[in-house]
């Protein structure tokens, strides 16, 4: 297996001019691949939901794509932190964090997490007060 | 198979090779080629934004003229809520109708009930399919440009006709027993130049003829107030053509100009508009009342819609469902290519990209270096074609 795309993206805390670019852009180099657009639209919702996850709950974080030549797409998200204190309820749709008043302005449906895991062929995360990484598998083929 | 070519057309004598044509277009259809701006038919999805940049007026989008009446036996103009937004009045909205019919039309057509069905059918397709996105598919800007650059998105448009076609088919089924009738559509902006047969030779389209406003202007006013033809305008069509009139509702989303409709379209594809079930999209800033080929201020001409708004009396226009429906995309033939082909290409590509300066300045004649390296992997051009990479060496040597 060899690696025919790999590129990285620092992601900055509360940094919401670049909030989406570095989704805009993984979504750009997987097309100029040729990555089908049903599953380019998965790996584009996943990731900007991951991103903004970064940006807004974590310190930023790093944003590492690869593509193996069998068509593999691995997307790792990784933050130094705070981490998710309880991560199945994180999972759990609806549940949330979110105050009332960003609820009223349409965020925080506690969809995020179990949307990326719907969207996502392969889904990991592990979570301490260290950091959170999330990597995601998707299949180009 | 619906073919929509590019209505834009270069004129060579007063290009001044600025570039800025070739930068400023959103699908990278237009490079310089030998000295010459050259519009690539399979991307150019006729927004005008090219046009509109220029300033030399070296890149237009001609009509059909009004010298091709003759050849009909019967002629109709079509006449879209845009043209009317120029009036303040309904009394000066009869007076223009009488007047483009003096123009040596036997019949006027006022396209706002066609319009307003539009949109309301529009909306029972929305409430019918619920949480389920739905874009109005009523700017061909919109249909194109989710063709090209957002294909993720292709099957939230619906599958309505544009309302020109609608009422050309509509008026061509009336008018069965008039010998050869010419319908002749008054267009307000490029895109609906590319809905009609001539002059850009797309014959799968029900109207004959696109007229560019800018072009009949001047010959309208010659006339205006010299009688008036009794016109019945539609509200909800007048709304169509301004995104300010319309309703806004929790779950509709309505978007105007280039940018914010690409955005809006972006955060579409990124799933973050869940909330919403009805976009409405106009690329041009103002709605159709703020198109290239339209005559004046585009506030003006809001203002002027709120005002007509109150004298709309016509029920919009009750239109069998096979002519209103109708399928107004072209599917883009999916990548034949193998997986490991694709990786080579890229690979390719992406080995020239590195040669490059990656200034992105069109000085070759293409919007960006990766355009350029994607050519040079298909054997179209050569590295030293780079302007900045030829003098680097010629000064070396």
């Amino acid at each position: 297996m060899a690696t025919v795309l790999h590129k990285e993206f620092i992601i900055e805390r509360d940094d919401y001019d670049n909030a989406g670019n570095a989704s805009s852009r993984i979504k750009q180099t997987l097309a100029q691949l040729g990555v089908p657009s049903p599953i380019l639209r998965r790996i584009a919702v996943a990731a900007y939901e991951a991103e903004i996850n970064m940006i807004i709950h974590a310190w930023g974080g790093k944003i590492t794509v690869d593509v193996d030549d069998t068509g593999k797409i691995r997307i790792e998200f990784r933050d130094p932190g705070p981490g998710i204190p309880d991560l199945s309820k994180a999972l759990t749709p609806g549940w949330s964090t979110a105050s009332p008043k960003a609820r009223e302005l349409g965020f925080g449906a506690g969809m995020g997490l179990p949307n990326i895991k719907r969207v996502s062929d392969d889904f990991d995360i592990k979570s301490s007060p260290e950091g959170t990484t999330l990597t995601l598998g998707f299949n180009a083929l | 198979m619906i073919k929509t070519p590019s209505v834009v057309t270069y004129a060579l004598s007063q290009c001044v090779k600025c570039l800025k044509c070739v930068k400023a277009c959103p699908t990278q259809a237009l490079s310089r080629v030998k000295g010459r701006i050259t519009v690539d038919q399979n991307r150019c999805i006729n927004c005008g934004r090219c046009i509109s940049t220029c300033h030399s007026k070296g890149i237009v989008a001609m009509g059909s003229t009004l010298d091709d009446i003759e050849n009909y036996d019967y002629t109709v103009c079509m006449i879209p809520s845009a043209l009317s937004s120029s009036c303040s009045s309904l009394q000066e909205v009869e007076e223009l109708f009488y007047s483009i019919k003096n123009l040596g039309f036997d019949e006027v057509v006022d396209l706002s009930p066609y319009e307003g069905q539009i949109m309301k059918e529009t909306q029972l397709i929305n409430e019918e399919f619920g949480s389920y996105k739905v874009i109005a598919s009523m700017c061909p800007v919109v249909n194109r440009l989710i063709e090209t650059t957002y294909p993720m998105l292709l099957d939230n448009l619906t599958p309505l006709d544009f309302p020109s076609e609608v009422a050309a088919k509509c008026i061509r089924k009336r008018l069965a027993d008039k010998g050869r009738v010419g319908i002749f559509n008054c267009c307000e902006c490029e895109a609906k130049l590319a809905l009609a047969k001539y002059p850009y030779g797309n014959f799968s389209y029900e109207t004959d003829h696109a007229l560019s406003i800018m072009y009949i202007f001047p010959k309208i006013q010659k006339h205006k107030g010299e009688g008036r033809i009794p016109v019945h305008l539609c509200r909800e069509g007048l709304q169509v053509c301004n995104p300010y009139a319309m309703v806004q509702k929790e779950d509709t989303l309505i978007a105007d100009g280039f940018e914010k409709v690409s955005n809006v379209l972006s955060l579409e594809e990124f799933g973050q508009l869940n909330i919403y079930s009805l976009l409405y999209l106009y690329p041009c800033f103002n709605g159709c009342i703020g198109g290239h080929l339209l005559f004046g201020n585009s506030f003006l001409k809001k203002n002027n819609i709120y005002k007509l708004l109150r004298q709309g009396s016509s029920e919009p226009a009750e239109i069998d469902s096979d002519l209103l429906y109708s399928e107004t995309i072209n599917k883009t033939s999916e990548d034949s290519r193998t997986f490991k082909e694709k990786v080579e290409f890229f690979a390719k590509v992406n080995e020239q990209l590195d040669k490059l300066p990656g200034y992105d300045c069109s000085a070759c004649g293409l919007q960006t270096c990766r355009i350029m390296a994607e050519e040079i992997a298909k054997g179209n051009k050569k590295v030293d074609d780079c302007i900045i990479i030829r003098s680097k060496k010629e000064k070396s040597e």
